[in-house]
């Protein structure tokens, strides 16, 4: 009953009744039972007619009838009589059927217990009982590999595997394939097709400017973590909160990516605070569709109209996600805080070794100490000594100041020697546009008071900071900078006579680069003057040495000192082989720090220190708080588990406690429906009153006790799908079938559906023999139209197509622009990657056709798939078009079949004959060479005979 | 009855159909044969939803003339003779009300009022007012229906925009272009019902995105198709080089004679689709140079549209299109011109897009016009919000610049259904807040329904368990501007 009243009655008699002052309510028993006055009752136990709802749905009053004409909702004869039936057999109320834990049912009783493999077959079976249907004989060896081995690796088969698996008799074979599949390492690229879409992952920061951001490092988490069946509940809680876990590692780091991968808008004069709420409901949004199916945006600005979610648990969820040190507005380029280097194995691996070396270096030297220490003091003495009091370090440091060239992500340090008779006052150094208040950077005084300014935009685009404390006049000081590249006020830092002060932030948002649009920012690196004519410093400024590095401790030390320092004494006049040791140690830091900025970074989830409150948000706008609420669960579903922290890793740990009823079934359902093509619960995204009813709740139910019980085994559960005689079953379809189901709910016939976006390239890719097999790295371009960029980005953004490899690697690894996606994997129904989206959508349009019959990447495909008939399938024109259908569809051709191909290659070898140009035409697209031994009209042929085996229904179709 | 498009039900009904067809079939099927099934077809799967339209539709199709970046009302449309005397002064606090600013004047230390430096005058019986900035626009002044009294909620341009085509300021939902095609359908055979396309003005540009013309959680079929000016028409639709139609022909033959093999094995209603999919693909490659090749268009046009017309890509050029589509029957046609965001230097940069624009626009009122197009047709014609009366950086003279403007702005529509020579909505003296007659984007994205002949609350799609429409939960007919 509820699915009727919830779509057709809550709207108005819903849990958000109240808000409209309606009263009253259907989605609660108490009151659907309540006296309404003069003795009505919207529901009367047992008594229809009675009934005042039953009486309101059915009035010929047009005034009075429910729902009003202008809900445009409408109730169905046949809907009526079902409320009616179920008012007369006493109107019992249960729990909406998601809200309550799943209990492991007892497996039915079925007509033909020979034909279930395990208990998913029960279910099925049971159910087809009762709609008196029979299960599909089981499909034929080559199609049940070929589906298998699209379903859980994204690819189709290859000869050999088939011919392996036809010659295996033994009853196990197909689990043995299985198995073999779940263990291969294209399994896990494939079930990370699905998880950056529902994680929304993109290589770009989306809105206006949509510039580059790195999060393939989470991207290569997500594949690691299927590799390495990591079990579902690990996996949830490390991407909602790995970071708060004791000790957390890198990996569970960067395992909270996950909720960073929303968009983040720098675009120049927005109000970051509203865009700082638009990331907190985003995670929310994501959080709950993807773990939860449930759909909380709804109560974002008012009570939930159909769950009974009211606004203020929405911002009480809400306030989980909301203590994030973050800006709301992004980096234009580049990652936004809070991030974290993110060194791949082979990185760490290389830095471990480093620290080794260098720790061992220290100790020596550590260990000489007290020795090296007096042999110093002996050599201060020295005339020697006395000629170096103003040395400076060499390695790093700029010669050319005409040639700086930093800028906003760069590391550099400056050190000068300033004096003035009155306070410091005017422009130390500088690289600006030389006018008040313009773009740049540079270190200023101001009576005294030392500032540093890293200028886009004075009021919105800037760091500036201010020394707290001032230098006098009528002496000298060292000023020295550190900056780290960090874009943030953080990263600066200032010291006097090598002492660090202490510096006032006001203003900590810098975003834009100084250079623009691949244009170097070209101003020049000026002494004592810059900011406007009026800004020359009243003293001098001398010694002044820059660093295109972060200068370290020694170095700020020897930088400051007016006496000889340990520093130049270590390099230059230390016993031989304590100046051996010291430089190679100087050389393991360098190296260090090289390794170090190589690190890719990823955003990450962070807390801050002191909890940021959460208002709720009136009506959800950002300008409008009301009142302040504490982190908290949903009170429709159980309490955070005992002893769980209040806070995000609580919230954690209560969405993988045993009692929550959610987790577990969205979860299954989700892999059925990348197994099967619709989930159980069709609505993938909504298990809340107004999404789809499971088809077999049993089944669900069982599946996901059995799934919580394994220990969250992802590729258990995998393998119990698809060993199923449910799966296993033929996709062939009956008319009758067709008409009675024709989405194959009843699974009464293998599921049959064109394989996903990536699966179709990537299909393509592998049937040609191009396919890279490496796996995960930073985003790669493959073939695309040119312009597509250009024509709708700013600064003419344009698109840096790859080459050589980087051309043939799997779909996932395509970059993501969020604004201009991948047209292909677009045109193929690909999830936007705006928002998380978890249903798979499938369409079947003439785009697609155009894209598979002339993008180059499949042109050339065909081509090199045609090449690969030729000297691979055999020696004579029909044995290589045998060999071509079957890497393309996995099975023998029938005679027809090879009627209609050998018909197709005649054509075209005629079509060829004589006419060079076109042949060379044909065989220049794409980049692959071509086999020297083969002869160019017979491939043009032959790929043109690719191009039809790959535009084939079957070869893009799992069935 | 919510009808869903994409429902398994109706297609495995057409499925039968097309079964039928086929155990009638000896040995395949010939493009001929494949091509008058096609036909009979293809009304059903492109057609309209059930009950719709909703009444009769004033306007068959839409022309969309976005001008992206925001063009300046007060510099166009909206004549404010009484600021001359203000020129220099702070705009009044009485007026601001305290109204939230970009950050990119927010720390202004003052807003000083900046009259438009461009003469305005009276045109046509109806006596609009047009700055001296669009003349031809101020020559059809009587068929234009002039709203001076839009106003949006962000302050963006990627909301703004986001706003404008999907009722909504966050990407995800679909843009009316694919609301409409999904509720209508489509007129035509052989073309998209839903095309885009893009020009680059020579002013300061704001990205655009794919997504503006998405389908959102519809299915993607509805998402509008960018034609482009260089390459591709539409993406991939060329054949690769040394691969002609007539191989192409035969090509398609072939797989659907493989296909159909398929197709009689499995009984799968997607096979049938895909076969029937490839014939369009193949007619749109003739259809879609056919449309998009301006060289049988006579002298005359290209006079009509300006100098710009024989520039491919061009926004003139892309105008012409847009004509030529509507003969077509294409549904939604929308062209995007890019440049009209002018915080600085704004006399100098509105002169080049108007210069860009102004002709060509008007151009296509007036050729809709003389071929009996323009009383089914709406042009809606405008930005994404307005632009400030204050000066965004320094006032001088000759000089001034405009940052965004939410409160007011105008646009126009012309043709289909709506008032010709009519001017609605009056905004107060500083064209800064609306003195009567606000018109919100849901308004004009309800009214642009109702000429189309959709009731607006009434085209939904459920979506995550809520029913949505493209006006959300807001939006009324401004019954005032229709004819």
């Amino acid at each position: 009953m509820r699915p009727i009243l919830s779509d057709k009655c809550f709207t108005c008699h819903g849990p958000d009744a109240k808000t409209k002052n309606i009263p009253l309510r259907l989605d609660l028993e108490s009151a659907a039972k309540a006296d309404l006055g003069g003795g009505r009752r919207a529901i009367v136990e047992g008594d229809p007619d009675t009934s005042e709802l039953i009486r309101r749905v059915t009035t010929e009053s047009k005034a009075k009838r429910m729902p009003p004409v202008h809900t445009g909702h409408a109730i169905a004869p046949k809907e009526v009589e079902a409320l009616r039936s179920w008012i007369a057999a006493g109107a019992k109320w249960e729990k909406h059927w998601s809200f309550l834990p799943p209990r492991a049912p007892a497996l039915p009783k079925v007509s033909n217990a020979a034909w279930v493999r395990n208990p998913i077959d029960a279910f099925v079976l049971e159910r087809l009982d009762r709609e008196g249907l029979r299960p599909s004989p089981e499909a034929g060896k080559e199609a049940l590999l070929r589906r298998a081995t699209l379903d859980l690796t994204g690819l189709p088969p290859a000869p050999a595997e088939i011919d392996a698996f036809l010659a295996d008799s033994s009853p196990n074979a197909y689990e043995r394939a299985v198995d073999r599949l779940l263990a291969s390492p294209r399994y896990a690229e494939r079930m990370a097709y699905r998880w950056l879409d529902y994680a929304r992952y993109s290589d770009t920061n989306g809105y206006q400017f949509d510039g580059e951001r790195s999060m393939w490092r989470w991207r290569d988490w997500v594949i690691e973590a299927f590799a390495r069946n990591k079990p579902y509940d690990r996996f949830t809680l490390e991407q909602i909160a790995g970071d708060m876990l004791p000790g957390a590692t890198t990996d569970q780091k960067v395992a909270t990516g996950f909720n960073r991968n929303h968009r983040g808008n720098s675009e120049f004069g927005i109000i970051a605070e509203e865009y700082a709420v638009e990331y907190v409901i985003d995670r929310m949004e994501t959080t709950s569709a993807v773990f939860m199916g449930l759909t909380m945006g709804c109560a974002r600005c008012h009570n939930h109209k159909y769950d009974p979610i009211a606004q203020r648990e929405f911002y009480q969820m809400y306030a989980y996600f909301n203590n994030v040190p973050e800006h709301g507005r992004a980096m234009k380029y580049g990652n936004s805080p809070p991030l974290t280097p993110a060194p791949t194995e082979e990185q760490q691996a290389q830095a471990r070794e480093l620290n080794a070396k260098i720790a061992a270096i220290e100790k020596w030297i550590e260990a000489r100490g007290a020795q090296t220490r007096r042999e110093m003091a002996a050599w201060s003495k020295t005339a020697a000594a006395g000629g170096q009091t103003l040395w400076a370090p060499d390695s790093g440091r700029e010669r050319n100041l005409k040639r700086i060239v930093h800028d906003i992500e760069d590391r550099f340090s400056v050190s000068a020697r300033v004096s003035a008779e009155s306070a410091p006052n005017g422009a130390i150094w500088t690289r600006t546009d030389n006018s008040p208040r313009g773009r740049g950077y540079g270190l200023y005084a101001r009576q005294g008071k030392l500032m540093v300014h890293f200028i886009s935009d004075w009021d919105d685009d800037a760091i500036r900071i201010t020394s707290k404390t001032a230098l006098a006049g009528g002496r000298a000081y060292n000023v020295l900078v550190t900056y780290s590249g960090s874009r943030m006020a953080e990263g600066i830092h200032v010291y006097v006579d090598g002492a660090e002060i202490e510096m006032e932030v006001k203003l900590d948002t810098l975003y834009r680069p100084l250079g623009n649009a691949g244009k170097a920012f070209k101003e020049v690196f000026r002494i004592g003057e810059g900011g406007g004519a009026e800004n020359k410093f009243n003293g001098v400024v001398e010694d002044v040495a820059v660093y295109s590095r972060v200068v370290n401790g020694d170095e700020i030390a020897a930088l400051a000192s007016t006496k000889p320092s340990l520093l130049y004494f270590l390099e230059n006049a230390a016993a031989p082989e304590v100046r051996g040791q010291w430089a190679k140690l100087t050389q393991l830091r360098r190296e260090r720090e090289a390794l170090e900025r190589s690190f890719p970074t990823v955003m990450v989830m962070a807390e801050l220190k002191q909890r940021r409150p959460t208002h709720l948000l009136q009506r959800g706008q950002y300008d409008k708080p009301g009142e302040v609420v504490e982190p908290g669960v949903p009170a429709l579903l159980h309490p955070l588990p005992a002893g769980a922290p209040n806070n995000r890793l609580g919230f954690a740990q209560w969405l993988i406690a045993p009692e929550n009823p959610l987790t577990a079934r969205v979860g299954v359902n989700r892999f059925w429906q990348m197994m099967f093509g619709i989930g159980l619960v069709k609505t993938v995204e909504d298990f809340g009153l107004q999404g789809e009813w499971p088809s077999h709740p049993e089944l669900l139910d069982w599946m996901s006790t059995e799934f919580v019980r394994s220990g969250w085994d992802v590729k258990g559960l995998l393998k119990l799908m698809v060993t199923s005689a449910t799966y296993r079953q033929d996709s062939r379809a009956t008319p009758e079938l067709l008409q009675s189901d024709p989405e194959n709910r009843l699974l009464a016939r293998g599921a049959r559906f064109r394989v996903p976006a990536e699966s179709v390239r990537d299909t393509a890719l592998a049937v040609a023999g191009l396919l890279d097999a490496r796996i995960g790295g930073p985003s790669v371009k493959p073939y695309q139209p040119d312009g597509l960029w250009k024509e709708l980005t700013m600064q003419d953004m344009d698109y840096a197509q790859a080459h050589g490899r980087d051309l043939y690697r799997r779909s996932l690894y395509t970059f993501w622009k969020r604004t201009v996606a991948p047209p292909m994997l677009a045109n193929f129904d690909a999830a936007n990657r705006e928002a998380c989206v978890v249903r798979e959508s499938r369409t079947n349009t003439p785009l697609q056709a155009l894209n598979l019959m002339n993008d180059v990447q499949f042109v050339e495909a065909a081509r090199v798939f045609g090449q690969r008939m030729m000297l691979e399938g055999g020696a004579s024109a029909e044995e290589r078009l045998r060999y071509g259908f079957r890497l393309a569809t996995g099975r023998v051709p029938k005679p027809a079949e090879v009627e209609v191909l050998r018909g197709s290659l005649n054509y075209h070898l005629d079509y060829f004959a004589g006419d060079a140009k076109r042949v060379e035409q044909f065989l220049a697209q794409g980049e692959a060479p071509i086999d020297a031994r083969v002869d160019k009209r017979e491939l043009a042929a032959f790929g043109s005979v690719g191009s039809l085996l790959l535009n084939l229904d079957e070869t893009v179709t799992r069935q | 009855m919510k009808w869903n498009h994409d429902d398994p039900i109706q297609q495995a009904r057409l499925q039968i159909t097309r079964r039928h067809f086929f155990s009638r079939t000896a040995t395949g099927i010939g493009s001929a044969a494949l091509g008058s099934l096609l036909a009979a077809d293809a009304p059903k799967a492109g057609g309209a939803m059930p009950g719709l339209p909703h009444f009769a539709a004033k306007a068959k199709r839409v022309i969309y003339l976005f001008q992206h970046g925001a063009p300046s009302q007060l510099d166009l449309f909206d004549h404010k003779p009484q600021l001359a005397g203000a020129r220099g002064k702070d705009l009044p606090a009485s007026i601001r009300m305290g109204q939230r600013l970009t950050g990119m004047t927010a720390y202004q230390a003052s807003f000083p009022v900046a009259p438009s430096i461009f003469q305005f005058a009276q045109h046509g019986k109806s006596g609009q007012w047009f700055s001296e900035l669009i003349p031809h626009q101020a020559k059809v002044a009587d068929e234009l229906c002039v709203i001076k009294t839009l106003k949006t909620e962000a302050i963006n341009h990627d909301p703004a925009v986001t706003f404008f085509q999907t009722g909504f300021q966050l990407a995800g939902r679909p843009s009316m272009g694919a609301w409409v095609s999904y509720g209508l359908g489509s007129e035509n055979q052989d073309l998209p019902s839903f095309v885009v396309m893009v020009s680059q003005g020579s002013g300061n540009s704001q990205a655009l995105a794919d997504r503006a013309w998405g389908s959102g959680f519809l299915p993607s079929k509805y998402q509008g198709v960018k034609f482009r000016a260089g390459g591709d028409p539409v993406l991939y639709l060329s054949n690769p080089p040394g691969y002609e139609s007539t191989a192409r022909r035969r090509y398609l033959d072939d797989l659907a004679q493989l296909n159909e093999m398929s197709q009689r094995e499995m009984h799968d209603p997607e096979i049938a689709t895909r076969i029937a999919q490839y014939e369009m693909a193949f007619r749109m490659q003739t259809s879609v140079p056919e449309l998009t090749d301006l060289s049988k268009e006579p002298e005359a046009t290209f006079a009509m549209y300006g100098p710009d017309a024989r520039k491919p890509g061009s926004y003139a050029a892309n105008c012409i299109l847009a004509r030529r589509m509507a003969e077509r029957g294409v549904r939604f046609i929308q062209l995007f011109h890019r440049g009209w965001d002018q915080h600085g230097n704004l006399p100098r940069e509105i002169r080049k897009q108007c210069a860009e624009t102004d002709q060509p626009s008007a151009a296509l009122v007036q050729d809709l016009k003389q071929r009996g197009l323009l009383d089914d047709t709406l042009i809606v014609w405008g930005g994404e919000f307005g632009r400030t009366v204050y000066s965004q950086g320094t006032l001088t003279e000759t000089n001034y610049g405009r940052d965004h403007h939410p409160r007011c702005f105008t646009m126009w529509l012309a043709g289909g259904g709506v008032k010709p020579g009519f001017s609605y909505g009056e905004t107060d003296d500083f064209s800064y807040n609306i003195a009567e007659n606000p018109v919100e984007i849901h308004d004009l994205h309800a009214t642009m329904m109702h000429l189309m002949g959709v009731d607006h609350t009434r085209l939904t799609y459920k979506f995550q368990g809520r029913h949505y429409r493209l006006t959300d939960v807001h939006g009324r007919v401004v019954k005032d501007v229709l004819s």
